[in-house]
């Protein structure tokens, strides 16, 4: 049984006659790190805000731990599926840095110490302790990449998708990135994520699925554990 | 048809005007009607339109039900339909004014259609050429442009929260009010800071650099342009004032 599952998703974005997505097939399990890649306009992003429930297929189902996604409330998804937008702005919203990354635990009933823990230990990872009291939309593109990632991770979802989450950072702290995606891998949780930067997928990934046309044209096959745990 | 973007802000002009006159649902009905007629003509059919409407489905039901419940005319609230004890909850005066209210606000929506069949860069050199300075057209172009977008950043904002896992479907209301309100200054200064960036972009491409600004196209009424516009025009003041006189 897979984490998630796409049977033949069609999507078209109104007023374009070409669909965005076509009759994608597509198995995703807990445990290993993807990465989807093709060039621009290929439906990746598309792609990612159907297996989060952002937008609905037209034609084709997609499963989320066997029940169908349209079963699930968007925050239902969100607790299942960490998902970093290509903008960060878009998911910026907190007067804070250190707001930002603790919003989601404050209102999902965390005790106020445990979420200070949390929040201290992403801000030292992602290196925005410095920031902690700045306005989010003040930061340069790269800090708000991290402040993003770190604001969904902390929510320690059990599956991730970001959506070119290497963009504005530098080869440092793609590095670090790395290092996190494999060790939040190790543990058995899946990773997704949409790239450009071949270097990045070469280092961080054990499957790539290419997508030209709104058309999976390559996929290196399943890896990860097929089994889950809630 | 082809018609000149200047004689659309009269109509568009023309027809909220009305909208505003209005009051009972048939007048705003018909109104919704001769709209729907205009946009037909100029190539936007019922699903376009329809597609606009149905963002607001949830907002009219609101301003339905408080009309329905809450409005009190000059002369009471009409006839009971609906009473608990003494008590007139639904009358026949409130569910005119919910529907005049809805009406109202479908013809304004609709209207505003219109804005969506030429392009910023045609209003903004109607607007110079009826002598508008264009700092002043450029930036009401940029408004109407920015007004989607902002509302895109709003849902964008709000799915974001959600997909952190938070079901807004469940959270009480005070809790609710007072999240959406912490969201606000965020909100706000995000669109000022999108604001100044903007206008640095504009400034670094040479926005206002001379006094002076030419213009390769000049746009030309032509003698549909005046029919429409002198017709919607002479209409609107006579339907004005016979909304006036006879009211």
């Amino acid at each position: 049984m897979a984490f998630l599952e796409l049977s033949q998703v069609s999507f078209s974005y109104p007023r374009r006659q070409r669909p965005a997505v076509a009759e994608i097939d597509l198995t995703l399990d807990r445990g290993g790190i993807t990465a989807v890649m093709g060039p621009n306009g290929s439906g990746k992003t598309t792609l990612t805000r159907l297996m989060m429930g952002i937008l609905r297929p037209d034609a084709g189902s997609i499963r989320l731990k066997n029940r169908s996604l349209r079963e699930y409330s968007l925050a239902e998804i969100g607790r299942c599926i960490g998902y970093v937008f290509q903008n960060p702005d878009q998911q910026l919203f907190c007067n804070t840095v250190a707001e930002e990354i603790g919003f989601g635990l404050l209102h999902l009933g965390w005790e106020r110490e445990a979420i200070s823990e949390r929040v201290e230990f992403y801000l030292n990872y992602f290196e925005l302790a410095a920031y902690r009291y700045v306005f989010p939309l003040h930061l340069s593109r790269g800090e708000k990449q991290r402040l993003a990632i770190a604001a969904v991770l902390a929510g320690e979802p059990g599956f991730l998708i970001l959506d070119e989450p290497t963009a504005g950072l530098d080869a440092y702290r793609k590095g670090l990135l790395i290092d996190y995606l494999k060790k939040i891998a190790g543990l058995g949780r899946g990773v997704v994520f949409v790239s450009h930067d071949a270097g990045f997928v070469k280092r961080a990934t054990d499957r790539v699925i290419c997508l030209e046309s709104g058309q999976i044209c390559g996929d290196t096959g399943q890896v990860g554990d097929p089994g889950y745990a809630d | 048809m082809r018609i000149d973007p200047r004689t659309k802000l009269v109509l568009i002009a023309c027809l909220t005007t009305l909208a505003v006159i209005y009051d009972t649902p048939g007048q705003l009905l018909l109104l919704l009607g001769v709209t729907a007629l205009l946009l037909l003509m100029f190539g936007v059919g019922p699903g376009v339109a329809w597609g606009y409407l149905r963002a607001y489905l949830p907002l009219f039901l609101t301003l339905f039900i408080i009309q329905a419940i809450f409005w009190t005319g000059p002369g009471g609230r009409g006839q009971a339909l609906l009473a608990v004890g003494r008590v007139a909850v639904i009358t026949g005066g409130g569910l005119e004014a919910g529907a005049g209210v809805v009406l109202r606000l479908c013809v304004v929506i609709v209207v505003a259609i219109l804005l969506t069949t030429a392009s910023s860069r045609d209003f903004i050199l109607g607007l110079v050429q009826w002598g508008v300075p264009y700092e002043i057209a450029f930036m009401v172009s940029i408004a109407i442009r920015f007004l989607p977008v902002f509302r895109e950043e709003l849902i964008d904002t709000v799915t974001a929260i959600q997909l952190r896992g938070i079901d807004l479907k469940k959270v009480p209301w005070g809790q609710k009010m007072g999240l959406y309100r912490s969201l606000l200054f965020p909100a706000a200064y995000g669109a000022l800071l999108k604001a100044r960036q903007l206008s640095e972009s504009m400034e670094a491409r040479g926005f206002r650099s001379y006094p002076q600004r030419t213009y390769l196209r000049r746009l030309r009424l032509n003698v549909a342009d005046w029919v429409l516009m002198l017709s919607f025009l002479a209409a609107t003041l006579v339907l004005v004032w016979l909304q006036i006189r006879f009211d």
